[in-house]
């Protein structure tokens, strides 16, 4: 396991440098895919977006209609409903009659799916984008046990360090300049005395602190060892894994003190409200900066996490690729993975951008000198990183992540004093998983 | 004569102590009343009102803009027709199954009828999570069996089936309390004059059942119209929701906006306070029935 | 008596067609299906898998487990406890405060204290309200920008004072919102049970001299015997039984884990494992106690 999420974060990290070198060349040279046309693939299609935003569901719509002005096959999107729920339910959901195509992402969520035969393999599709589809995408959707792909990814998101200019101008500080855990914890105590909140975090969901617990085990221990410890190769008993613990807890009096009350949109609403330094997430919700002022959209800006151990600087980043999926289930698989592939392609990924998606794309020909400002810094916060993980609850098993990875770090969030007894637990919960069937 | 000098005197403290035991209970029921009160008026004013003014200050406009606006964005209308699509045939079923069955097992002495009624009545009180795992399957697999995964699986019929299943023992323990207060010499002229079984429910004991069967009709609409869980987990489709599943989402979508999310739990909760308001009594004797046993 | 009675039955073994036959078996069998096929055997489904490893996907990959997952829930989940102490916290709440708050409240308004109708009417207004509903208003009250915390002085989002997430006190303001609901459920209850209660029993105690409290303990109470019984039953029961609100309140992340929740979030989320079942089994046999209690009550005479 830990091999292949390496291979990718490799392989996926060479992606970048070919979107950069060569979309220049590939561009304008955009024509629509003839595999779309195909027979089997007419009917009319059904699309559930992963989402219950404003925004979110004004791109969806954007894809379903730009198809359909492309193809003539209609395509009826509706939003999943609260997206936790759907991530829940999403078991029951491609079992029983699912929509045709539906946004996901990619990693464990996705192969462990695809293992039950709940989804179509989108091999072929992928190998009819050829070159639009970049190698480190491939395989990084690519189910390591059956080397087959059942997810066309579209986009991608660096999870990094973000903060407005202006606050930390106002505030007299450069976190562009910031390297080392030492300028952070400057950066923080600064803030602080300004009467903002340093770090702010929010946990109610039970999974956004997990990208906070990764970054710090990946700057403390290295890319290996973190991925070792979500697959049971590593001990949570562990000394190392008790200093991430010890460093989050340092990090405590920098933050809110309503971390639990709050999801990722209070920590959103937190920056865009100017009331916090930095928060540590994935990039999507700049369409919702950017749907609130362009003002706001270009005061945003990202850099990566700061190195704490020198050993391994700032070598990893969380950067999880979502994607569209097909269900085997649906009224509609092969138009579903028709419109998944159109997704994924040049004129999905601009239908997606005119209707207001920052996001960075999984397509080569949407090149980097197209992107804005922001979107470049995205990419550099990306690059600089030698791998590339899928986010916590991507990278290891669905019964670990939520119920106990989730919960233990909340347990922790509510008494950071416990962290040796959270520690034993979560080694006893794991050993006492049943084997992967 | 000492005896109602006492008795004034006794009257007198009485009096007191309940003056001030009613504004206690005053003083309470007006706090009980404040979160509804202060959904009802943030749905009267509108966002922006709040946004530069604050919570507290005096609005300028309070009118029904929300509520024209949550109905127009957030298909109020298709909501709560889902949820009378699936209340209304499910309140009738369980009624209807309910009084055959009371009607047997009070009518009739089989010797399986005690524990018949234990078994529903047990069946009532199960908590849900036991059954809904292996029901989503079982439902997959009917749908399966006759071509159609869409025949209880993301359909009203479905949740209507499992809201009758559930609370049918409820109904039926009800109406068998209710028919041990009818004599059975009602019953027994019916057989007499060689009436059928079918004649004699029909005809001569479901007239009878008329007020258990009202005051029913109000506790399990409102019950069932209120239930939300069922609806999540066996209903995929968006447009098929009842009020208060979808509330869960109008809840993500609208998060920032307070006003219009408070107009759309008003106009969710207006159908079970309207019932309430105009059938209180039958609600209540409904709530009486199933619990003091006749 | 049973002379009558033996008479009455040979009279309808005699009565009974071919097609009474058919109608009864209808009456009773249609009802009966669905119940056994909607909920026991789902039920007991669960109870078998309990013992199982599966995903909930294709029945070929069940496997046998034994008492793994029970094992696990005792030994090696972090929240069973902290479930099992809130289900606790909830039945003591419930049994201690809000079931005796409205008891006194039906009491009272049995007296016809001034204004009884109108405190009827609001005290049960939270009742008809679906937990969903619920939820959305006490968030008003209480989450970010809420009632409470303008009141409080916080407006923002950035100074909210915790509640919800703060578990020195959301405890208690879960319970708080619960009994908002419980309190007017059980008034009703009790207020119509009081109707048959003897007024003028009540009244001679009063010109005996006895306090209220007296008249209460020694009357009313005893008189009410079956009532009673319902309602400890129903506390026992809604307790065991919480999920709505949480659900609607915390969402899946079990912020505030109770054994409802254990048995959605591992059999039904991303978790798809037994483990749930497990979870479902105890909260069952839990729950079977109140059930053979209430049973045993309200059949007394019918079992007899």
């Amino acid at each position: 396991m830990s091999n292949e999420v390496k291979e990718n974060g490799v392989s996926r990290r060479t992606v970048l440098k070919g979107a950069a070198i060569g979309g220049a060349g590939l561009l304008g040279g955009g024509t629509l895919l003839s595999s779309c046309g195909s027979d089997e693939a007419s009917g009319p299609v059904k699309f559930t977006a992963r989402t219950n935003n404003e925004t979110g569901l004004k791109i969806a719509q954007a894809l379903a209609d730009a198809y359909k002005a492309e193809t003539g096959i209609d395509v009826t999107m509706q939003g999943s409903g609260d997206t936790n729920a759907f991530q829940d339910g999403i078991s029951q959901y491609l079992q029983g009659t699912p929509d045709d195509a539906f946004q996901w992402m990619a990693g464990f969520r996705t192969n462990f799916r695809a293992d039950q035969g709940l989804l179509v393999d989108l091999s072929e599709n992928i190998a009819n984008l050829g070159d639009q589809m970049p190698a480190g995408f491939v395989s990084g959707a690519t189910n390591p046990s059956d080397g087959k792909q059942y997810i066309i990814p579209t986009t991608w998101y660096p999870w990094g360090l973000h903060y407005r200019k202006s606050t930390m101008k106002e505030i007299g500080l450069d976190p562009e300049g910031l390297y080392n855990l030492d300028d952070f914890m400057k950066l923080l105590e600064g803030t602080k005395k300004k009467g903002l909140i340093g770090y702010a975090l929010g946990d109610k969901g039970g999974w956004e602190a997990m990208g906070t617990f990764s970054i710090l085990n990946v700057r403390l221990n290295g890319y290996k060892y973190h991925i070792d410890l979500l697959n049971g190769r590593a001990k949570w008993t562990d000394q190392k894994t008790i200093d991430v613990f010890n460093q989050f807890a340092a990090m405590i009096p920098y933050m809110n003190d309503n971390v639990l009350d709050i999801s990722w949109e209070g920590m959103r609403d937190l920056l865009l409200q100017k009331k916090c330094g930095a928060i540590l997430m994935g990039s999507w919700w700049a369409n919702d900066f950017k749907a609130k002022s362009q003002e706001d959209y270009d005061d945003l800006w990202i850099v990566p996490f700061p190195e704490i151990n020198p050993e391994f600087a700032r070598d990893t980043i969380d950067a999880p690729v979502d994607g569209v999926c097909a269900a085997a289930n649906s009224g509609n698989p092969a138009g579903g993975a028709a419109f998944a592939e159109w997704c994924g392609s040049e004129a999905g990924m601009l239908a997606a951008q005119a209707a207001g998606d920052t996001s960075l794309y999984a397509n080569s020909r949407l090149d980097s000198s197209g992107y804005d400002a922001f979107n470049k810094q995205k990419l550099a916060v990306i690059g600089e990183a030698k791998n590339v993980m899928n986010f916590l609850d991507r990278d290891c098993r669905n019964d670990f992540a939520g119920p106990i990875v989730g919960v233990q770090i909340q347990n922790f969030l509510k008494n950071p004093k416990d962290i040796n007894k959270i520690c034993e637990e979560t080694q006893a919960a794991w050993d006492a998983l049943p084997p992967l069937a | 004569m000492s005896g109602i000098v006492k008795d004034k005197k006794y009257r007198n403290r009485q009096k007191i102590k309940d003056a001030f035991i009613s504004s206690f209970i005053g003083l309470f029921a007006i706090v009980w009343m404040v979160p509804i009160l202060w959904t009802f008026w943030t749905s009267l004013r509108p966002y922006d009102d709040i946004i530069q003014k604050g919570v507290f200050s005096r609005p300028d406009t309070l009118n029904l803009k929300n509520y024209a606006d949550a109905y127009r964005l957030m298909n109020i209308w298709e909501y709560l027709s889902n949820s009378f699509i699936v209340a209304i045939p499910a309140v009738f079923l369980t009624l209807f199954f309910g009084s055959l069955l009371a009607f047997v097992v009070t009518r009739y002495s089989f010797k399986f009828n005690l524990y018949l009624l234990l078994l529903f009545t047990a069946g009532n009180l199960l908590p849900v999570q036991l059954v809904y795992a292996p029901l989503f399957k079982m439902y997959i697999w009917v749908g399966d069996l006759v071509g159609n995964r869409n025949i209880l699986y993301d359909s009203y019929l479905g949740v209507i089936l499992i809201h009758v299943a559930l609370q049918v023992g409820f109904a039926t323990f009800v109406m068998s309390s209710y028919m041990k207060t009818i004599p059975k010499e009602i019953s027994e002229s019916a057989m007499v004059d060689g009436a059928s079984v079918f004649r004699h429910y029909w005809n001569v004991i479901l007239p009878l059942l008329r007020p258990p069967l009202a005051a029913l009709s109000v506790l399990m609409t409102t019950w069932i119209y209120n239930e939300f869980f069922w609806a999540i987990v066996l209903i995929k489709s968006d447009n098929k929701r009842p009020i208060t599943s979808a509330l869960g989402r109008l809840q993500g979508e609208f998060v920032t906006d307070f006003n219009l999310l408070a107009a759309g739990a008003i106009m969710a909760a207006l159908p079970t306070l309207i019932i309430f308001f105009v059938l209180k009594r039958q609600f209540v004797s409904g709530l009486t029935l199933g619990s003091t046993k006749g | 008596m049973s002379q009558s009675a033996t008479k009455i039955r040979t009279r309808r073994r005699r009565a009974f067609t071919r097609k009474d036959i058919f109608t009864l078996s209808l009456f009773l069998g249609v009802p009966t299906f669905l119940h056994l096929f909607w909920v026991w055997i789902p039920a007991l489904a669960t109870i078998g898998l309990s013992f199982t490893y599966w995903n909930g996907v294709h029945l070929s990959d069940i496997k046998w487990a034994g008492l793994a997952n029970y094992n696990t829930v005792f030994t090696a989940s972090p929240q069973f406890y902290d479930a099992l102490l809130n289900n606790a916290y909830w039945l003591l709440w419930f049994t201690f405060i809000a079931t005796p708050l409205g008891v006194l409240l039906a009491y009272q308004v049995d007296r016809a204290i001034r204004g009884h109708k109108v405190y009827e009417s609001v005290y049960y207004i939270p009742v008809v309200l679906s937990l969903a509903i619920i939820g959305i208003i006490w968030r008003f009250m209480l989450g970010p920008a809420g009632l409470v915390q303008v009141l409080l002085g916080n407006p923002g989002i950035e100074d909210a004072i915790p509640i919800f997430g703060n578990y020195s006190i959301n405890t208690y303001v879960i319970l708080s919102i619960a009994s908002w609901r419980h309190i007017g459920y059980i008034m009703l209850l009790y207020l119509a049970g009081l109707k048959s209660v003897d007024a003028s029993l009540r009244e001679a105690a009063v010109i005996d001299g006895a306090t209220e409290w007296q008249t209460f303990r020694k009357i009313v109470l005893p008189a009410m015997a079956p009532v009673n019984t319902i309602i400890i039953v129903i506390t026992v029961i809604e307790s065991l039984r919480a999920f709505d609100l949480i659900y609607i309140l915390y969402g899946t992340s079990t912020g505030w884990p109770i054994l409802g929740m254990l048995v959605f979030v591992n059999i039904y989320g991303q978790a798809a494992s037994m483990l749930g079942a497990a979870y479902a089994v105890i909260l069952f046999l839990l729950s079977i106690i109140p059930i053979v209690f209430y049973l045993r009550t309200v059949f007394k005479e019918d079992i007899k």
